[in-house]
């Protein structure tokens, strides 16, 4: 565990040190004032907009920092050779794996927790308010998509480039999000092969919908109860588990490509 | 005396879609406790592959090798190994203090007694003032020199050096020759391997040339090389003798 906890920190001190997330946290809080100086809605309506469009943004700016932190880790190692001395110490590649994903999912989550105050601070100043259980619910459930998304992120970089890993894993990303949700009412109109592909994409995608509390949140509709959020919560912790066992089963007999041959 | 390393009929065959190729072909070496063991060869001979199957980085294809007796595919093989690759890379974003922390933390050191190790060791590659600088600012041969510190941060037992001095200036030289001389002195064993052959007959007690793959020559460097002789005369000689072709 000590080595898992040790790989971890370095992506940490990574991220503390690269512009990335900074720029994010910026970006956000300029998109949060903008939104603020507009008043289209009348006051009412601005608070919740303001809330509706924070929330969404900190989840893409939650999953563009996570696929961008976790996609980097090991291509990035094996293309400076990094690789190399850490391998030559009593660390298993199981260790690596699992010490990247979980430096790259800690610091999106620290992140992601970042932005929702952002959005709440702004929300309060506002004058509105936010049901602060929802909004507790909505952020544990977002955490768990984070591992997710880093998790499927780890899993593509074992055999990709960083930028093809990062490429896919938004293309999965989107999909997961906009196609797998909608399986069911497509295939009221399809049949045959069309049919087989939905049912493989609905099966074979993780429902990151099911994370999604933000409408909950903006709109007060008050928590879902325990069992539910456990469920879900649940749910997400088998795919991750899921994912790094495919990354592990990915890096664990790689050869790497730089310095092979001497 | 005891193997440190050996290495009996060791093969290696990396293979591609349509091809494959003999990296490494019943090569056989031993390695006694104690010495400073040079391996050369030509590149593309094999050098750092072998050295890469000692690590665990590659699965090898036929034969054994073991470090202190323990087969290398095992990952506590690399309890007693310190290990610097061949042009090092290093974490940027991390101060040099930082990265040999790292290293000692993931040998599962103590915290004081990691402290105290890496400020002796800071201070044996001269590099206390720059502890607190990040990699990113370091020059070649400091590079050089923080890489070889994380390699002996474990106070390892057998030290892995893939060309130590590659594009180091005389002074960058001297301070590898001298660390290495320190090992010796320690009793640890050593096995690097190099282009320059000066350096190689200036601290190494014994050696083996590699060639396609195998090793063609292996043995105390004092009777090898014959009187008048220099090793870079000694070495061409039994490389021009190995047919043409590269294997590895």
């Amino acid at each position: 565990m000590m080595r898992v906890l040790t790989l971890s920190r370095v992506v940490w001190l990574e991220m503390i040190r690269r512009k990335d997330l900074y720029v994010l946290l910026i970006l956000l809080v300029t998109l949060l004032f903008v939104l603020l100086s507009l008043n289209i809605f009348g006051l009412g309506g601005v608070v919740r907009y303001v809330a509706d469009v924070g929330l969404l943004f900190a989840w893409l700016f939650a999953i563009i920092l996570g696929v961008s932190t976790a996609g980097r880790q090991l291509p990035q190692e094996e293309a400076k050779r990094t690789i190399y001395p850490l391998l030559a110490k009593p660390v298993t590649r199981a260790d690596v794996v699992l010490g990247k994903w979980l430096g790259s999912w800690t610091i999106t989550v620290s992140c992601t927790a970042l932005f929702y105050l952002l959005v709440v601070g702004v929300v309060l100043l506002r004058g509105g308010g936010i049901q602060p259980v929802t909004l507790a619910q909505g952020f544990v459930l977002h955490a768990v998509a984070m591992g997710i998304v880093t998790a499927l992120t780890v899993a593509i970089s074992t055999r990709m480039t960083y930028g093809a890993a990062a490429s896919v894993a938004y293309i999965l990303i989107a999909g997961a999000f906009s196609i797998a949700s909608r399986v069911p009412e497509l295939l009221v109109h399809e049949e045959g092969f069309v049919a087989r592909g939905l049912l493989a994409l609905y099966y074979g995608l993780p429902h990151l919908e099911l994370f999604d509390l933000r409408q909950r949140i903006v709109h007060e509709w008050g928590a879902i109860p325990c069992r539910t959020l456990l469920f879900v919560a649940m749910y997400g912790v088998v795919w991750v588990l899921f994912l790094l066992l495919l990354a592990w089963m990915g890096y664990r007999r790689k050869r790497f490509k730089r310095g092979a041959l001497g | 005396m005891a193997a440190a390393i050996e290495i009996k009929d060791l093969s290696v065959v990396f293979r591609a879609r349509r091809s494959s190729v003999a990296a490494l072909q019943q090569l056989s070496l031993s390695v006694a406790e104690g010495t400073v063991f040079g391996f050369l060869g030509p590149n593309g001979a094999g050098k750092t592959t072998t050295m890469h199957v000692l690590l665990g980085f590659i699965e090898f294809t036929a034969g054994s090798a073991s470090i202190f007796g323990v087969d290398v595919r095992e990952s506590i093989a690399r309890r007693r190994i310190g290990y610097l690759p061949e042009h090092p890379e290093t974490y940027p974003f991390l101060t040099g203090r930082e990265l040999l922390m790292m290293a000692g933390r993931l040998f599962g050191m103590k915290r004081g007694a990691l402290r105290a190790r890496v400020g002796e060791l800071l201070r044996e590659v001269d590099l206390e003032d720059s502890a607190d600088r990040r990699i990113g600012t370091y020059s070649r041969g400091m590079m050089q020199r923080i890489g070889l510190a994380q390699a002996l941060i474990n106070d390892p037992d057998l030290v892995i050096l893939d060309e130590p001095t590659g594009g180091l200036d005389p002074l960058g030289r001297m301070k590898v020759r001298e660390i290495i001389a320190k090992l010796r002195a320690a009793g640890k064993t050593v096995f690097f391997s190099s282009h320059e052959l000066s350096e190689v007959e200036l601290v190494c007690d014994h050696l083996a040339i590699v060639s396609r793959g195998r090793v063609v020559a292996q043995g105390r460097a004092t009777e090898l090389v014959s009187q008048g002789e220099s090793l870079e005369k000694y070495f061409l000689r039994v490389i021009q003798h190995e047919p043409a072709g590269r294997v590895g």
